[in-house]
């Protein structure tokens, strides 16, 4: 019969995948940046998991660098825990960061991996640990970190859900990433046409005042900016500024 | 002040040589290369990104002057990370 029918519980995990959707989408216009998406991120994974007498933390570690960084968390419980995992250097959700697979240990008493977290981490009261990694297209790496209190803390049910949400998460993530990067890429430019006037006007004034070619210019302006171990676009200025009093040049331009 | 394939053997070694420090200091900083564009872009740079890349992967001389803009925008880059 269920082959034939959507059952009661499959319309509501639908309709709540449908949902996750739209508060992602949401997530996605109102983080002014990646960190702030991710610690939404890291509440709503806790908060849908969580039940009264489970509570669940969450937390996302994001690789940088090639070195795991606790970016976000839920809570403070949470944060602790990814940061001394990253502390062992290895453990369940650096493995599943690695390994880009879901990685459960459904009881800390029973694990013989990962030893001394498994031990630091069940000291500090965790029986349960999911962490699903989140998969980015190769754009940067991620995993979402989830704890709990109780062994077996996470059902079978509760992995798929997790895996479906992180699946989503990982588009809007990618999508904030391609957000940021263009809005970062804007604001260097941005600052290239600000410190390209200032260098090309004191570079103008350089040749006319020694007669030479715009590249001795530039060695000029070079070697002063080294002597001086001042910026290039500092000597600039207080080139310009000498010459006219200057001290506030500004490019305007529309973008 | 370019030196375009008339230096002697020993010029064109130090070129080399140039080149190769650049490139491996790009490594080093592991900073996207169209962040260092730009920057060398804003410092009054005139090379396309394309040929800082092929510059940056030992496959393009550049002249003296671009090379020397290069270096400060990389040395610029960095110097946050250390303070």
């Amino acid at each position: 019969m269920k082959d034939h029918h959507i059952s009661p519980e499959g319309s509501r995990a639908a309709e709540s995948l449908a949902d996750t959707e739209l508060t992602l989408q949401e997530m996605v216009l109102q983080s002014p940046d990646i960190r702030d998406f991710l610690v939404e991120l890291a509440v709503l994974a806790a908060s849908r998991l969580s039940v009264p007498g489970n509570r669940i933390h969450g937390g996302v570690t994001v690789l940088r660098h090639k070195r795991p960084e606790a970016v976000a968390s839920s809570d403070a419980v949470a944060h602790a825990l990814d940061e001394m995992q990253n502390g062992f250097g290895d453990g369940p959700c650096l493995t599943a960061l690695r390994c880009k697979a879901t990685v459960l240990v459904p009881d800390l008493t029973a694990e013989r991996r990962w030893a001394p977290y498994v031990r630091t981490a069940a000291g500090k009261g965790v029986s349960s640990i999911l962490a699903v990694p989140l998969d980015l297209a190769g754009e940067a790496e991620a995993v979402l970190n989830l704890y709990s209190g109780c062994s077996n803390g996470f059902s079978g049910d509760d992995i798929g859900t997790v895996e479906a949400f992180a699946h989503q998460a990982a588009s809007s993530l990618r999508l904030v990433l391609r957000i940021t990067q263009l809005s970062e890429a804007r604001n260097d430019l941005a600052a290239a046409m600000q410190s390209r006037t200032v260098i090309d006007m004191a570079v103008g004034a350089i040749m006319a005042e020694n007669r030479c070619t715009r590249d001795t210019a530039f060695a000029i302006l070079t070697k002063a900016s080294s002597t001086r171990n001042t910026k290039l676009r500092d000597v600039a200025a207080s080139v310009i500024a000498s010459i006219s009093g200057e001290k506030q040049i500004s490019t305007h331009f529309d973008v | 002040m370019y030196s375009e394939g008339t230096g002697g053997p020993e010029e064109l070694n130090d070129a080399a040589e140039q080149r190769r420090g650049a490139a491996q200091r790009f490594r080093d900083t592991e900073l996207p290369l169209v962040k260092l564009w730009t920057y060398y872009y804003g410092i009054g740079g005139d090379i396309d990104e394309v040929s800082l890349d092929a510059y940056l992967n030992e496959a393009l001389d550049l002249p003296a002057a671009q090379v020397g803009l290069i270096t400060t925008a990389m040395a610029e880059m960095t110097e946050g990370d250390t303070e």
